[in-house]
Order: structure tokens, then sequence, then C-alpha cells
């Protein structure tokens, strides 16, 4: 079992890693595109070494919306449409959705993004992988 | 840049390497140093022989695989990076032809060349772009053809294949250049292997009249230029498609 500062922890080491940041300049806050950087490569990165550490599969699409962004019934006039607010929601319910539906410019999306998401996403996966 | 062990403690893995430009880029890389991994589909003696040659130094080991197959590419991927801490650098050299005219040509011999030449070079750069990017860095080396720019009579299904290799090589180039990793392809024109032996026994002087050089390439020129892309001194060289044809397609331009 995983306690929730172990996952903290390795998501720190291994997004300090992917993005070669500084581990003291993470925080469960840090918004892994504004504060942290991240480019798109860098998400695969990320899965992919999460993947790695942690043993799990991650699909496609659950932790970050890889297609979502080329998709015309999630994207209109640079704004994610109400359709592609119900898909991030489905895929990724550990993020927050709420604060981003009020203004959900594309261009905001990195907000949600955050070190915190990454954690509650793996404490919840391992924990349905470990009952 | 022919230093012994240039490419020390690098970890190679090169595909189709019994035979003709594989084999020679395989002796290539491992005479520099590097630990080379093989993979072979028919030439199962040739491939033994090639690991028998280098068992001084025990730096090269064969692994058959059939490349049009994505789970047998996985497995081969995998069995090197149990074995190996890293896996630097690619060489996707496999490849077929199965010349004819376009309306000769049957709907298998479009899948075979497809399946082989391009399905190849996607399966395995998936399963070590995936590894390259989590280490920080990588070489991918796309073995081509001057085919893929040119065309070729008879060769409408080479070609495409080929043609499909470089967009391929740009396209990654572009997308995990960030992630130190570099895609190049080289394309060769008429190389004295025994793919060509076929071409070059009907056509022999014609072509060799055609190329400036007045000769065929070798495959230990190809192999050469493949060790520069691998080496660390190619840094800067990403998504770039690179001839070596003694001139030949200076004058196909025509």
């Amino acid at each position: 079992m995983y306690e929730k500062n172990d996952i903290i922890k390795s998501v720190t080491t291994i997004i300090a890693q992917a993005l070669r940041a500084d581990e003291k300049k993470i925080t469960l806050q840090s918004s892994l595109i504004k504060d942290l950087g991240a480019e798109s490569i860098d998400f695969l990165d990320i899965v992919f070494r999460l993947e790695k550490t942690f043993k799990i599969k991650i699909p496609k699409g659950e932790l970050f919306p890889e297609k979502l962004l080329t998709d015309a019934r999630f994207v209109k006039d640079g704004k994610i449409t109400e359709a592609g607010i119900e898909e991030l929601k489905s895929k990724i319910p550990s993020a927050n959705w709420q604060d981003f539906s009020k203004n959900p410019l594309v261009s905001n999306l990195g907000e949600v993004f955050t070190v915190g998401m990454i954690v509650d996403y793996l404490y919840e996966k391992l924990a349905v992988a470990n009952k | 840049m022919t230093s012994v062990d240039s490419l020390k403690k690098k970890v190679a893995l090169v595909t189709g390497g019994a035979r003709g430009i594989g084999e020679a880029i395989v002796k290539r890389l491992a005479s520099q140093g590097a630990k080379v991994y093989f993979t072979y589909q028919s030439s199962a003696e040739k491939a033994q022989a090639l690991v028998r040659s280098f068992e001084k130094t025990g730096n090269v080991i064969a692994l058959p695989c059939d490349v049009r197959k994505s789970e047998n590419v996985e497995s081969v991927v995998d069995q090197v990076l149990e074995a190996e801490p890293t896996l630097d650098i690619l060489v996707n050299n496999a490849g077929i032809i199965r010349d004819g005219l376009f309306l000769a040509l049957s709907e298998e011999d479009w899948q075979e060349v497809m399946a082989t030449n391009l399905g190849g070079v996607i399966h395995f750069s998936k399963n070590v772009l995936r590894q390259m990017i989590m280490q920080g860095g990588g070489r991918i080396i796309n073995i081509s053809s001057i085919v893929g720019e040119l065309g070729g009579v008879g060769q409408a299904n080479y070609a495409a294949s080929k043609a499909a290799v470089n967009a391929l090589t740009k396209s990654l180039a572009a997308e995990y250049a960030a992630k130190n990793i570099t895609v190049n392809a080289i394309a060769p024109g008429m190389v004295e292997t025994e793919m060509t032996s076929a071409v070059r026994s009907a056509f022999g002087d014609k072509i060799k009249e055609r190329i400036p050089a007045g000769s065929y390439g070798q495959p230990e020129e190809i192999a050469a230029v493949a060790a520069f892309l691998a080496s660390e001194e190619s840094r800067y060289i990403t998504g770039q498609v690179i001839t070596i044809d003694g001139g030949l397609s200076l004058l196909s331009r025509r």
C-alpha cells in the first residue's frame, strides 16, 4: 500500500526529473504548465515515468487530455465546450473542473493540471488497484 | 570520430542486422565499443556468424524478430531493456523490395513492403522512444532510399514506403527534439548488397553509367554515416535525410 506522503514524494521527484526542475520549487499547487513550464511531450514523459514507478497502466487521455484539444466537438472559439468539460470530468475526475468551468478558456487549462491533481489521481488509482 | 571506443557504454538496436547495410552498421557500431543488439528474420545462420565474430568482446547479440508485428517488436525491445539500463541508438534498417511495374503489383506486394519498411519503423520507434524520453535522449537512424524522394520505375511500393519513412523521420524529429532525441534518415543510392544484386546483375553497366562516381556504394560507407549520426557529435543534426549515392540523384533529377 502506498501512503499519500510516499506518492507525493515520488510524484515530486518524477516531475522534477521530467521537467528538469528543482524539487524544492515543486508544491502540490504548482501548475505544470504555468509554474513548471511543461509542454505536451513532457506530459507523455510524466505518464511514462509514473507507469514505470508505480507499475500501473495509465490509459490514453485518462490523466491528461491528449487528443481533446484537436477535437472540434470539444473546442470552440478558444474555449472548451460544455461537451468538452463533461468529457474532461469523466476522464480526469481528480481535477478541479468547478473553478475551470467559470471561464473555460483553453489557455486556462494549464491551471487545472497541478502536481496535486496527479497525486490525487494516483491515490485513487492505486487504492482501486489494491482493493 | 572513428576512435575505437567512441560509442562505449552506448546500447544500440539495429533491425535487419544480419545482412547487407544492417550487418555493416552492426559491425561498425560494435567496433566503436557499443553494445549492439540486432534483429534478423530469415538469416539465422548469418546472424549467428555475426555474433560469433564478436565473441572476444561479446558485445553483439542477435534477436529474432518479425518487424511487421507490433507485439513481436514490443517483446524484443522489452528484452533489451531488461538487460540494459538504457537504449541509446535505434537503427531502423530492416527493409524489403517487391519490385514490379505499378500495374503488376499485387495487393500483397504493397502490404508486405509497407508493413516491413514503414510498419517496422513505426513499431520500433514507438517502443524505443518511450525509453529515450525517460532516459533523456537518444538517436534514431532510419535507413531510407533515394527513391523515397525521386520515385523509381518498378518501385512504386518501395518508393512510397521510403517517402513515408522520410516524412516520419521529420515529424518525429520535430516532436522529440526537446527531449534530446535526434531522428535522421540515410538515403542510399545503389549499394552493393544482396537486396540490389538482382537489379545490378540485370542492368549492370547501365546503372553504373548513370552514377557520377562511377561505382556502386559499399555497405561500410553507409555504416560510417550511421555511426556518426549515432554519436554525440551529431547532436545538432535532426530531421534530415542524408543522401549517400555517389551523385546518382543529381543526374536523376534532370
